[in-house]
């Protein structure tokens, strides 16, 4: 008998009558990721502390939605006493001694980590073929990439091992991995969720969120991870809210516009056909529709390399090898250590960032560059306000293709780019965007919509997306078995 | 020698007394066991973030009013980018762009002549962790790692070694009555830099600077100060020049020795910190803060003097906080206070300083103090007959009166008693009473003293004195 294909409330529903327990659900969950092990989503399984866990919730009370769900976890999220890598070799053998806050609440809701998922080396990629442990292969297609950086939690929720996976998003690494892998992500607004424990990449950016292979399972884990955190300054204290209330409400009235960068020249024609075909279900279910120009959206990608790649380069200092994490060997002084060990320890993705990252900080270049980034990104926001004072939600493509090859040459930074350049302008606002599948392009790759929404507005996101999910009704297992 | 007008800056960075570090809540603490006081932030492990202690704010924006600094109402932090084993996430978070304080001064004395030493600004940082080196082995100890600083740039504004020592004594004498820091320099809890350059007028640019870093005591940085001017002078009088450069103090040399020629260029790669949203300095914090500030060693001078101390005494008991703080909670009390603080300086600091007590210490609680005070100013306690109980008056809790009484201190205050002693001296000393009248002063303290041993020192004597000048000219 298989579990985790159900929906959440089935699933609860059979632990509450005591039909399963969480032992079958966390075996299950191992079963499923032994079958689809040429997916290389995992990093490090966390067997053994998985199954002790889901014992000793045997006896207690299923007390909410998520008891006793197994869940993915991205692996720059801080697990105490459970390997966390980044996808790194300089953090191979490193066993954090700390949990990271987002941890500390799915443990609260007696949630299982399962293991840790692949992903780009230290999040910094668009196809996780930078992880250092071998890129994760797409579950509807296995030559193809899933996307990234959270490709690995992308792709063992498309595969339907587990129910949940917690993914993380500096330039777009939920949402377009989400978009290649036919599966919903939510990068919720900066500061919804703490990032204490999250390995800082661009920590002006980055914001981790839920991966799920639905609107209302994607909101109720957005539920257990929110909420203001001592330990983050840039958290956001906000009024208890259910992410949910909306779902399954019409979508007549409400304001949506397409910003005509979204739909320019850059999305392939296959992409743009289906973004089409969805923004007219949404006219003939009482929405409006309006094509906008968003000032600055073109440049967000100069910006976001500034920005992230400065605030990466001072980041990964701390990666030194001496107080954890790798450090080389038959080293004879400090300057050979610092050297070395980074020189060994980082993939060349990460160096060349770095370094790059270090160039612009440096000397007079700051003021040129970051600072200026900085001041353009809050001209941007304002240009995201303007339109939000007219509409309730922004739409479009999420990404310009869909996965291609694992094949495909690594050797172009800027097109690498390309695979975000939709879905960063969102960062760079600290605006919440979620990806959700809209249907496939002719060799059944999926094609995905990201909504955009207002500060602090997830709610009424999952409404537009669960009402597109709801109309449309794809088949979105793969191999396709419902 | 030819003649050089010297140009000195000074900065200092003093760790403030919080209970917890900066941006962790680890204690802040000195003298434990290494690496106790320490967790995940201070350490830098990854997906930490700094939070930052109210009590750090609060300490700079007092600092920065005492220091007469105006203070920023919006600041943020930046990083500082460099590699060093001490540094835990290889950058350190300060405030390059937006110190808390600046344009501030700090009036000092040079000879009766009073100067403004101006502040640049002064910032907030976090510190370093300590590193030892053992042979070829390294060993660092992150107790330190993350105390909260702050750093206090002068301008180039002083011209002599004693300037700069005034300024760091008067520096200090704030900080640490404003319970900003203790300031000891041995525990590194202060440390100054100094800037040293010279030119021949004031006409002239600014000479190339020599930075003498980590000075370990104010006489080193005086002495390493002069030490540099002649060094520089004897180069120019050569006809040579030197290049920028940062030295250290050697205390075996007594000197200023070379630590590296400075690189052009330095590049910190600062930006603001992303993990500190900006910081807003209200009013009310500045209120709030100034609230905390305990009176300050220049009023409690001047109130002193007013109350007729002695202005050496004043000095004095300013340089002992305990006792000038005793001092404070007796200034709305009648009292002499010159005989208070005689007391203070003299018998009780020599029993402190012997017994190694602070006065919080002793059982010599104020209202006993002021009963001291009033029986020595009285006469009615000698200063031998305090002597002989000093140890009781500031161990035991009984009335000074009572101990006094234990010991067989009497005092005769009865008119006439003592008037009938002295009119038997009166008699039987006619010679002295001619001398007397004749205006010899000597002759009634030789009476005087006739008149305590017959009573065998019980005599009041301010009593005594009263009646027998009153006998005398009858």
């Amino acid at each position: 008998m298989k579990y985790l294909n159900k929906s959440i409330t089935e699933i609860h529903e059979l632990l509450k009558n005591k039909t399963i327990t969480p032992v079958d659900l966390v075996e299950e969950a191992f079963e499923n990721i032994e079958k689809n092990k040429e997916l290389n989503a995992y990093i490090t399984l966390n067997k053994e502390e998985a199954l002790k866990e889901a014992k000793e919730l045997e006896g207690k009370e299923v007390d909410n939605l998520l008891f006793g769900l197994p869940i993915a976890v991205k692996d720059n999220i801080i697990t105490k006493g459970l390997r966390t890598t980044c996808g790194s070799h300089i953090l191979e053998n490193f066993v954090p001694i700390y949990n990271a806050t987002v941890v500390e609440k799915i443990k609260a809701k007696h949630m299982i980590i399962i293991g840790k998922t692949n992903m780009d080396e230290f999040a910094m990629g668009s196809s996780s073929r930078t992880s250092y442990f071998g890129a994760p292969r797409n579950p509807w297609n296995k030559d193809k990439i899933c996307g990234g950086s959270s490709g690995g939690s992308a792709a063992t929720i498309a595969a339907r091992d587990v129910l949940f996976a917690i993914g993380s998003d500096t330039g777009g690494s939920i949402r377009q991995p989400a978009s290649y892998t036919g599966i919903v992500g939510m990068k919720p607004t900066y500061g919804r969720i703490s990032r204490y424990g999250l390995v800082a990449f661009a920590s002006s950016l980055d914001q981790m969120g839920p991966m799920t292979k639905n609107v209302y399972e994607n909101a109720v884990l957005l539920n257990a991870l929110v909420g203001k955190d001592e330990k983050d300054l840039t958290s956001a204290r906000r009024e208890e809210e259910d992410f949910t209330r909306f779902i399954g409400k019409d979508i007549k009235g409400m304001k949506i516009a397409v910003p005509n960068f979204l739909m320019g020249d850059i999305v392939s024609k296959e992409v743009k056909e289906k973004i089409k075909d969805t923004i007219q279900l949404l006219e003939k279910s009482g929405a409006t529709v309006d094509y906008v120009d968003i000032k600055y959206l073109e440049n967000a990608m100069t910006l976001y390399q500034i920005i992230a790649m400065g605030e990466a380069s001072s980041n990964l200092a701390r990666f030194d090898g001496i107080r954890y994490g790798f450090q080389a060997e038959n080293i004879k002084n400090i300057e050979e250590m610092y050297l070395e060990t980074r020189g060994q320890g980082f993939g060349e993705e990460v160096k060349r960032r770095i370094m790059v990252g270090s160039y612009l900080l440096s000397g007079e270049n700051a003021k040129v560059y970051y600072n200026k980034a900085l001041s353009i990104r809050d001209d941007m926001r304002k240009e995201f306000k303007k339109v939000f004072e007219k509409y309730d939600l922004i739409i479009g493509p999420t990404t310009v293709t869909t996965a291609y090859d694992l094949t495909d040459p690594m050797d172009d930074p800027r097109k690498s780019f390309m695979d975000d350049v939709l879905v960063i302008p969102v960062n760079m606002a600290g605006l919440p965007g979620m990806n959700i599948p809209v249907g496939f392009d002719n060799k059944h790759m999926p094609i995905g919509m990201q909504i955009i929404g207002n500060s602090f507005e997830e709610a009424k996101i999952y409404q537009l997306g669960s009402f597109i999910e709801k109309s449309l009704n794809l088949e979105l297992t793969p191999g396709g078995e419902k | 020698m030819a003649n050089y007008i010297p140009t000195i800056g000074v900065e200092v960075h003093v760790e403030l007394k919080t209970k917890t570090k900066i941006f962790s809540n680890s204690k802040n603490g000195y003298g434990q066991m290494a690496n106790s006081l320490t967790n995940v932030v201070d350490l830098g492990y990854p997906g930490t973030l700094p939070t930052l202690n109210e009590e750090v704010v609060n300490l700079a924006i007092r600092a920065a009013t005492i220091l007469n600094c105006k203070i920023r109402h919006e600041m943020f932090f930046d990083r500082k980018n460099y590699f060093y084993p001490d540094n835990p996430k290889n950058y350190q978070i300060t405030q390059a762009r937006t110190p808390i304080g600046y344009d501030g001064y700090v009036e000092i004395e040079i000879n009766g002549e009073k100067k403004k030493v101006e502040i640049e600004e002064m910032h907030i940082e976090e510190d370093t962790c300590k590193s030892a080196h053992r042979g070829t082995k390294t060993f660092l100890d992150f107790n330190r790692a993350g105390v909260p600083l702050i750093e206090i740039v002068t301008k180039p504004c002083m011209t002599s070694s004693q300037e700069a020592k005034a300024y760091l004594e008067k520096l200090k004498e704030l900080l640490f009555y404003g319970d900003i820091s203790d300031c000891k320099m041995e525990e590194g809890s202060m440390r100054a830099d100094a800037n040293v350059s010279i030119r021949k007028s004031e006409k002239d640019p600014f000479g190339t600077k020599a930075e003498i870093k980590n000075i370990g005591s104010i006489s080193n940085v005086g002495l390493s100060i002069e030490k540099e001017i002649e060094r520089q002078a004897a180069l120019y009088d050569k006809g040579e020049t030197f290049q920028p450069q940062t030295r250290r103090f050697d205390d075996k040399l007594q000197d200023t020795v070379l630590m590296r020629v400075k690189e052009t260029g330095n590049d910190y790669r600062y930006f603001p910190e992303p993990d500190i949203p900006f910081v807003i300095i209200t009013e009310e914090m500045i209120e709030e803060a100034k609230k905390g500030i305990p009176m300050l060693p220049d009023e409690r001078r001047k109130i002193y003097v007013e109350k007729g101390v002695l202005e050496i005494n004043a000095n004095k008991l300013i340089q002992n906080r305990p006792l000038s703080d005793f001092f404070n909670t007796l200034l709305n009390e009648n009292i002499n206070f010159k005989t208070a603080s005689n007391l203070l300086l003299g018998d009780i600091s020599a029993y402190l300083n012997k017994e190694e007590k602070e006065i919080g210490e002793t059982t010599l609680n104020k209202e006993r103090f002021i009963e001291l005070v009033n029986l020595v100013d009285s006469d009615t306690l000698t200063s031998k007959n305090l002597k002989d109980i000093l140890t009781m008056v500031m161990e035991q809790e009984k009335t000074i009166q009572d101990i006094m009484k234990d010991n067989g201190i009497e005092n005769i205050t009865d008119d006439g008693e003592i008037r009938k002693v002295i009119q038997e001296i009166i008699a039987s000393n006619p010679e002295s009473v001619e001398d007397y009248k004749n205006g010899h002063d000597r002759a009634i303290k030789f009476l005087m003293g006739q008149v305590m041993k017959e009573t065998k020192g019980k005599a009041n004597p301010r009593l005594a004195m009263e009646l027998l000048t009153e006998e005398l000219n009858n």
